[in-house]
């Protein structure tokens, strides 16, 4: 069979084993599988920046709390339907990114890294200081899931839902990442001058793609506010958008299917060993520094050199 | 009398933020790493000073034993992981971010959560009266302290054989390697130097700021902003990024204490936008 | 591309079938009730967590892990501190573990949110950690009727203090309030309570949380006031103590901490005679001479290796409210408001004092003022007033209470204005 086929026959049987959970997991793990998707679209967000462009973020929280805050103060705030915040919070989080993309493209490499990481503390510090709005780090409860005449609060709906628009998220950036214009992207990632002297507006690919990362983070950010029913100011803390980095690194930059795996993987870890023992920090620590030992260019590289190995002899 | 004091305070922490943030920006000027492991450093650092002091009353071998300690855990670090991956700053984020990791919750399980003070050497105990007011004596010692480092890191860099590698190392690694410079040896001894140097600003912050888990992030946050406005990889950026930042953090929190979150950020904020790489910086 | 993908589908298959576990059996009379135990033992209140841990355990132990005749099982988790992982850990402790009740919980935020969760879930949720929100047991959005909260609430411990402080004779204050909310939730209830008496605060200074360095505030501060008024827990509370000293304002200005921050029990060893003389307000003193009390600091500085602060109390507390209201209904939990009004009628003496819950959930106890002095050549906080059976409206009746019509969101900036906090609907 062809390699094509293989990877169709693979999705197909990803799906149907995510449709079937609900069948076979007890509620609380089928919530934390959910809360692995929202994460996975949060990290392949960064990653359309991180893996493709090149530009490594460590402000990509902001985008991310910006729609969380905005779902929660329209509804609980405004009495705007559930449903209709959702639209309006990626709008936010796109805007945001519109607004501090030419800011950040300013400055390359670790540069560009730091005044992401200082834009997002400044938003942050509005979450937390301006009280009267956000509650401050007490942040806001009673967020209410949308309802399309089929209520969202069972964990079984729920993670239904959560599954479509991720499945549709990724496929946009499935197709993103194919087009013409993410082949730009990877090429502005091997060398900015090149693609400038071929007549390519590089500043204008950085700009949309920088747009686009946040509206992805939007949605997970928004989904994430539904998931918890609740917003509070650690969404949008640098240590949110470490995680976002350090999930996209683990797993493999510049692949879609490595970062997600990396979330999912960081997410069931936190939640497994921190039932284990209090030291999982530590755990997780050495984690981290044995998977950089042997699999520096994260999970996904690890499978590459394994069938590298593999074919060779 | 009150701006006197003011502008003392902001030296004074301004000097703390001076130690910390040399080491990154020598570390990250040299080596191109973003050291996520250097507030760690820092808290370790005051941790064995803790210790030391605890057992022995003498803030002087605290200062030693930490400094040498942590100095030898950054060379380790640097000789037996951080090597692997020269240049290439994916895995070496996640591996600092692993150690920060690790570092945070080995000295969780060793001290304890509660906040712990130094004792401060009992020559520095007492206030220095100033009209109404009174000024501690020991925030003069970390002033002269932090002017001392910054002048012996000076002379290092522009008068000793090093200082001269490390130099040719900042402008360009390779050309240092071809000219005969053994670059390896200087690795690790820069990122031990900036170890030691995190060390050392835990052990004077202890008597003032205190050790717990968490300061490890803070500092290192502030650090971060330090670099960011003085511009990464320059020893003069450092120290007029370190004043900048402790003056506008004070005067900040007493006269527009409305905006007290937001002194810092908001100012590194917009050097950045004028200037992307920080005062000092080259692009 | 095909082997690639082969480990993919691997990996995520193994994962999913690790957490696949046999569908839960319905319980038997004899089988253990489970408690779920919501603590940050990781983090920057990992000592908190630990500390009420440690209060909860030594109860439960006490009366050998069994409520009657029903043994009891603990389940810990570890929140982090973040209210997002604990809301995760509330539903694996109830939808995974099976767990009858929620207890523990450190910040306001996790507070927050889990009570979120446990209205939806209607799952008997008991406070028992510092989680202080005022508003969690008051009429209103925040209003649950499967909560109660045994341990500590802001507003009480800043009204006493309010009280104590008129009574000195002190009428101007300057107030050093940690900026966040638990912080302006403290000091409004200071400044309502003080204005109400007839006092005043001059000057509201509010320092971030986690700042550094205390100098900039100590040397604005207004020296005209009588007194200096601080809300400042953790980190914050030993600079601020240390840095008060060495900016020679001790002796020229008295404090009185509201809940003890800067002569926390950690505290107090390290600073010498720095605190000495200092006033402070909160519900608990380890220096408390009734029997409870002296079994239980004995028994828990063999545990722990420190003297306890509020932390363990408060566990200790909460874990002989869920106890007692156990066994008032036979070990059967089926009937979630039976049991939740089992806890509201519970009553006895505790370390802290008598312990009694109000229609709310919202614990009744007495306030101890404390003060700094050296006791067998160490420093403590002795206790020098109490206020018995202060209850969450006190001094205000509840209609007046409600009365009021600004709350502590919109008041950071007019603590010092007292025709606008005593302003009435």
């Amino acid at each position: 069979m062809t390699a094509r086929a293989w990877t169709i026959i693979g999705c197909f049987a990803v799906l149907a084993l995510l449709f079937m959970l609900p069948e076979v997991l007890r509620p609380y793990y089928l919530a934390l599988v959910t809360k692995m998707l929202i994460f996975a679209l949060f990290a392949m967000s960064l990653d359309l920046l991180l893996g493709y462009t090149g530009l490594a973020s460590l402000g990509h929280a902001a985008y991310f709390g910006v729609a969380a805050y905005t779902i929660a103060l329209l509804i609980v705030r405004a009495g705007v339907d559930s449903g209709l915040a959702f639209p309006v919070a990626l709008v936010a989080a796109a805007a945001t990114g519109a607004l501090f993309a030419p800011l950040a493209l300013r400055a390359r490499g670790s540069y560009f890294l730091m005044i992401t990481f200082a834009l997002a503390q400044v938003v942050w510090s509005v979450a937390f200081g301006w009280r009267s709005l956000t509650n401050g780090d007490d942040g806001i409860p009673d967020v209410v899931r949308p309802d399309f005449g089929w209520s969202l609060d069972s964990t079984t709906s729920f993670y239904y839902f959560v599954l479509a628009i991720v499945g549709l998220a990724t496929l946009l950036l499935v197709a993103i990442v194919g087009s013409p214009f993410g082949r730009a992207l990877r090429g502005i990632r091997e060398s900015e001058s090149r693609m400038q002297a071929l007549g390519y507006n590089v500043w204008r690919y950085q700009y949309v793609a920088f747009v686009l990362a946040a509206a992805f983070a939007g949605i997970a950010g928004a989904l994430y506010a539904y998931y918890n029913r609740f917003v509070g100011p650690e969404y949008l803390y640098v240590v949110q958008s470490a995680e976002a980095l350090i999930m996209v690194i683990l797993g493999g930059a510049g692949t879609l299917i490595g970062p997600a795996i990396g979330a999912g993987l960081i997410v069931f870890l936190e939640d497994f060993v921190s039932s284990m023992t209090a030291h999982w920090v530590l755990v997780l620590g050495i984690i981290y520094v044995l998977v950089t030992l042997f699999a520096p260019r994260g999970l996904i590289g690890l499978v590459d050199q394994l069938r590298q190995r593999r074919v060779k002899p | 009398m009150t701006w006197v004091i003011h502008i003392l305070n902001g030296i004074a922490f301004g000097m703390l933020l001076f130690l910390l943030a040399a080491g990154l920006s020598l570390i990250y000027g040299l080596m191109k790493i973003l050291n996520l492991t250097h507030g760690s450093f820092y808290l370790v650092g005051g941790y064995i000073g803790l210790t030391v002091m605890q057992r022995t009353g003498s803030f002087v071998l605290a200062l030693v034993v930490a400094v040498a300690a942590v100095a030898l855990v950054g060379a380790a670090i640097e000789r037996f992981f951080l090597r692997r991956f020269h240049l290439d700053e994916l895995p070496q984020t996640l591996l600092t971010f692993g150690f920060l990791f690790i570092f945070a919750d080995l000295s969780l399980w060793i001290w304890g959560g509660n906040p712990l003070m130094l004792n401060m050497p009992e020559i520095f105990q007492h206030s220095m009266p100033m009209g109404y007011y009174a000024y501690p004596v020991y925030r003069l010692f970390l002033i002269a302290i932090g002017l001392v480092v910054a002048g012996g890191l000076w002379w290092f860099q522009e008068h000793t054989r090093i200082g001269t590698m490390l130099r040719a190392g900042v402008d360009d690694a390779e050309i240092a390697r071809a000219l005969g410079i053994n670059v390896s040896l200087l690795f690790t001894l820069i990122f031990a130097v900036g170890a030691g140097l995190a060390a050392l600003a835990g052990v004077l912050a202890g008597p003032v700021l205190s050790l717990y888990p968490g300061a490890d992030f803070e500092v290192l946050i502030f650090a971060f902003v330090v670099v960011i406005v003085g511009g990464l990889g320059s020893l003069r950026g450092a120290l007029a990024g370190a004043l900048l930042i402790g003056i506008l953090d004070d005067f900040g929190k007493a006269f527009f204490p409305e905006f007290a979150l937001f002194t810092v950020f908001v100012p590194m904020a917009v050097i950045l936008v004028i200037r992307p790489t920080g005062l000092f910086g080259r692009r | 591309m095909t082997t690639k993908k082969m480990a993919l589908i691997t990996i995520v298959t193994a994962s999913f079938a690790a957490m696949i576990v046999a569908a839960p059996r319905p319980a038997w009379a004899a089988d253990p009730i489970k408690i779920g135990i919501l603590l940050p033992l990781s983090g920057n209140f990992a000592e908190n967590g630990q500390q009420t841990l440690t209060g909860l355990k030594m109860y439960f132990d006490e009366v050998g892990n069994k409520a009657g005749d029903r043994p009891l099982t603990l389940i810990v988790e570890d929140t982090q501190g973040k209210p997002d992982v604990a809301v995760t850990k509330a539903r694996k402790l109830v939808q995974g573990d099976g767990v009858a009740v929620l207890t523990g919980v450190v910040t306001s935020g996790e507070a927050i949110a889990v009570n979120a969760f446990s209205r939806d879930n209607k799952v008997p949720l008991v406070l028992s950690g510092d989680a202080g929100a005022d508003e969690l047991t008051m009429p209103g959005p925040l209003a649950n009727p499967y909560l109660v909260r045994t341990s500590q609430n802001g507003r009480s411990v800043a009204s006493a203090a309010a009280d104590w402080a008129y009574h000195k004779g002190w009428r101007k204050v300057a107030t050093v309030g940690s900026d966040y909310a638990g912080g302006v939730d403290v000091n409004f209830a200071f400044a309502q309570a003080f204005c109400k008496l007839g006092g005043k605060v001059i000057q509201a200074e509010w320092p971030p949380i986690g700042t550094a360095d205390f100098g900039p505030y100590l040397t604005n501060l207004d020296r005209t006031a009588d007194a200096v008024v601080t809300f400042e827990p953790g980190a914050d509370g030993l600079r601020l103590a240390r840095q008060y000293s060495e900016f020679g304002l001790k002796g020229k200005l008295p404090v009185m901490d509201i809940y003890g921050g800067l002569v926390f029990e950690s505290n107090l060893p390290q600073l010498g005679d720095a605190t000495l003389g200092f006033y402070s307000s909160l519900f608990y003193t380890p220096m408390l001479k009734t029997p409870e009390n002296e079994r239980f600091v004995a028994e828990f500085q063999k545990r722990m290796n420190q003297l306890p602060a509020n932390e363990g109390p408060n566990g200790y507390v909460g874990a002989h409210a869920v106890v007692d209201a156990i066994k008032a209904v036979n070990g059967d939990l089926s009937d979630t408001m039976k049991f939740i009004a089992a806890l509201k009628a519970v009553k006895f003496d505790s370390p802290k004092g008598e312990i009694s819950l109000d229609k709310y959930g919202q614990v009744i106890q007495t306030m101890y003022i404390r003060e700094v002095q050296m006791v067998n050549g160490q420093p403590a906080n002795v206790p020098i007033a109490s206020y018995p059976h202060v209850d969450q409206f006190w001094p205000y009746t509840e209609a007046e209470f409600e009365s009021f019509k600004y709350t502590y969101k919109d008041s950071k900036n007019s603590l010092t204005d007292c025709a606008r906090l005593l302003a009435k609907k």
